[in-house]
């Protein structure tokens, strides 16, 4: 028998992502993902000058407001060919690092934690043998009996109230939840101090971006700090010594909490690791460039059909390659016009009702040389692994390790192919990000001591049309702004956001995208909670760009599971 | 000295949306605050919020909000009301981020002691679209409502004197291209 499930967040003014299945004796069969918003924010900079478009585009979405402002000065700065100096790299490097640092906390911790932990489970938890289990599993200081006991305390007294307030609508006590209650309180336990660490990961992008959420120290060649080891108001040894210590904070949390929980968890969950692959074809764009801007810390370019043996590198921010292989279609999406390259593109809205057969969403589908691709943390991992990037290598392989010793099973680099593959990545990069925010604090530290106290060269624009891309691998996946400037003035511009390669509906070829592809087959123990769908969707970390925020204090319905 | 902060939400490219941190630009640009007292544009963050909620003594936020009535009406909410009820379920990282964050906030014990939610009905919330006239003129409204809690929190304020018109760097782009921007 078949049913539908259409989970969609509805009340609000704005769109989100709606997910459609069709459920066919206990598995998904058939899936949908939707944009219900429409996202036609690029009009708004056609016409303007190309050194502000990043004020703009930083406000397209109000959790990747940085990743939207550094991709929009790239594109700009490719138009002109323009080189930023060494010190504006690690300055935007260092940004980079600690926002996805604090993005990827956010989503294992406070986006997905509480699809794996059952909350009612944690009362009947031993804090002692909780503590003694975190022991075993890392040597960070803030396990003791104490701490567990105290969180749990704060479950107890929801529990008691009757109501479980927040946590009153969670899927608690469904079948695909079986975690031991000692792991899911250590997991809340560090559900609670996990804000304190992303807070000092947004402390990071403050101290050198200005401020947050909105940073204000871009420029169209380079940053705007302004670099005097003498003078207050400056970028300081002072501040840079702040820096580092803040790293020294954030470091353990991401090395003894984050990937050992990811890890334990996983590893209780193994059977997550052969659900949800989906779309096979990966890509990433390398980032976190030298001085010269011509080497990456982090690796790029492209895995088709899951073979981990075959990999295309890129070996710049936005490969000749990637410039021409990139289109976007819009026979399923509610725009006009057919698979366009994003130069040309066009954002000409077409809206028709969801049509399971023809347009369904306010995402245009990406392609790559015509393919589905799927991005993100997995994409980053995989691509690396397959080049043999000795630091992905050893992340992947460490967390693997503990993976396999979690399940009593041997994870291979394919397993990661996976809904719970996307955690683990996750987990995977931030360690690597970690070790590499202390790289680029001493690269930065080590030039501006060596007497280089540039930040900037001024951009200069030419007469005429002239065409870049800005590329960013982002905590959600690859990243690219495409700009057309002529005679000094935008007259093209599209964002080509990670969310639109995963969230990507069909194309004229009848491919289906990343999320639809990754819901295929998916578990469905009870339609009317579907939790395991969530888990799914959940391991992409989706952000629909641009939300607005609108406040709704009726209670009424936020997210509706309509079964059919 | 106790530290007060102000926080405007709302995405300035989107019409109505945008009230919050219009409403900061307004308080920057014609008064003088204590010593301590923050004011800060927080754009639409997801689960960032609790950053900006914490950390407190006072808080006052400042938002769009749906209440069914006229748009350009105010209401004011207290902690209870943002957390009388359940969250829903939450697909990607914007969905009722204030609620949770707030809620998260509680949980942790680092909930402002005093809270102010200044919610103003909006009418259009249209990408590429200025404050619509009836938000636009809630505006002294809800100033009013900011330095009201100032005075029941005792923190001291005046007039700028050397008050000036609000750089809204956003508003004439918006106006400027709103002709095309419009959804079919």
């Amino acid at each position: 028998m078949t049913s539908r499930i259409t989970i969609d967040p509805i009340s609000r003014i704005e769109g989100h992502l709606r997910i459609d299945a069709e459920v066919d004796s206990g598995f998904v069969s058939k899936a949908w993902a939707s944009c219900t918003m429409w996202r036609g924010i690029e009009n708004i900079l056609i016409g303007r000058d190309p050194r502000e478009a990043w004020l703009f585009a930083q406000r397209f979405c109000g959790v990747c407001t940085t990743v939207h402002a550094m991709a929009s000065v790239r594109a700009v700065e490719d138009a002109l060919k323009l080189q930023i100096p060494p010190n504006a790299q690690y300055i935007r490097n260092l940004i980079l690092i600690h926002h996805a640092l604090h993005d990827h906390i956010v989503h294992f911790y406070h986006l997905s934690a509480l699809d794996w932990i059952d909350i009612m489970q944690i009362p009947k938890a031993d804090p002692v043998k909780t503590s003694a289990l975190a022991e075993g599993l890392s040597s960070w200081t803030r396990n003791s009996p104490q701490e567990m006991k105290s969180a749990q305390d704060k479950v107890k007294a929801l529990a008691a109230s009757g109501q479980l307030g927040i946590f009153a609508n969670g899927y608690w006590g469904h079948p695909a939840m079986h975690l031991p209650p000692e792991v899911s309180l250590l997991g809340f336990a560090h559900y609670l101090q996990a804000l304190e660490f992303q807070r000092k990961a947004c402390q990071v992008v403050a101290i050198l971006g200005g401020k947050t959420p909105h940073i204000q120290n871009l420029t169209v060649g380079g940053v705007a700090n302004a670099i005097d080891l003498d003078s207050l108001g400056t970028l300081t040894m002072d501040r840079l010594v702040m820096i580092r210590s803040l790293i020294d904070e954030i470091l353990p949390f991401v090395y003894q909490v984050y990937l050992p929980d990811v890890c334990a968890i996983a590893g209780m969950y193994p059977e997550w690791f052969d659900i949800g692959a989906g779309v096979q074809n990966y890509m990433a764009v390398p980032d976190l460039p030298d001085g010269s801007g011509s080497n990456f810390d982090l690796p790029g370019g492209v895995v088709f059909s899951g073979d981990l043996n075959v990999v295309k590198t890129f070996k710049t921010a936005a490969d000749e390659e990637f410039r021409q292989a990139v289109t976007e279609d819009s026979t399923h999406a509610w725009y006009k016009g057919g698979a366009l390259h994003p130069w040309k593109g066009e954002t000409n809205p077409e809206y028709t009702d969801f049509q399971d057969n023809g347009k369904y969403t306010w995402v245009k589908a990406p392609r790559y040389q015509g393919r589905p691709m799927q991005v993100g943390p997995l994409s980053n991992i995989l691509v690396g692994y397959a080049q043999g990037h000795a630091l992905t290598r050893k992340w992947a392989d460490l967390a693997l390790d503990r993976i396999s010793s979690a399940a009593k099973r041997k994870m291979t680099p394919d397993k990661l192919q996976s809904t719970m593959g996307r955690y683990a990545a996750r987990a995977i990069r931030s360690a690597m990000l970690a070790d590499l925010a202390v790289k680029h604090c001493e690269l930065l530290t080590n030039n501006i001591l060596a007497g280089d106290v540039t930040t900037h060269n001024p951009p200069r624009f030419p007469k005429g049309e002239i065409e870049g891309v800005g590329t960013h691998e982002a905590p959600r996946g690859t990243l690219s702004h495409w700009v057309v400037v002529k005679n000094a003035k935008l007259s093209n511009y599209q964002a080509v956001v990670p969310t639109t390669w995963n969230a990507s509906p069909r194309d004229s070829q009848g491919n289906i995208g990343p999320y639809e592809a990754s819901l295929m087959r998916n578990p469905v123990a009870d339609p009317e909670r579907p939790l395991e769908l969530l888990r799914t969707v959940h391991s992409f970390d989706p952000c629909m760009a641009c939300a607005c925020h609108t406040f709704d204090p009726s209670g009424r319905e936020i997210a509706r599971v309509k079964v059919l | 000295m106790r530290k007060v902060r102000i926080a405007g939400i709302g995405n300035v490219l989107m019409g109505d949306d945008g009230i919050g941190p219009f409403a900061i630009k307004m308080l920057e640009s014609q008064y003088d605050f204590q010593d301590g007292l923050e004011l800060i544009d927080v754009g639409t963050p997801g689960l960032d919020l609790p950053l900006y909620l914490s950390g407190a003594d006072a808080l006052i936020l400042i938002d769009a909000a749906q209440f069914d009535s006229e748009p350009g009406s105010v209401r004011l909410f207290r902690k209870s009301d943002v957390l009388r009820n359940p969250l829903g379920l939450r697909m990607d990282p914007h969905s009722p981020a204030l609620q949770e964050s707030l809620a998260l906030v509680e949980l942790m014990g680092k909930m402002p002691s005093d809270f102010l939610l200044i919610g103003v009905q909006g009418n259009r919330f249209d990408l590429g679209e200025s404050l619509t006239t009836s938000v636009r003129q809630a505006v002294p409204r809800v100033i009013d409502a900011v330095l009201s809690e100032l005075q029941r929190l005792n923190v001291s304020y005046c007039r700028a004197a050397n008050a000036r018109q609000p750089v809204i760097w956003w508003d004439p782009l918006l106006n400027e291209y709103r002709g095309n921007l419009l959804c079919a």
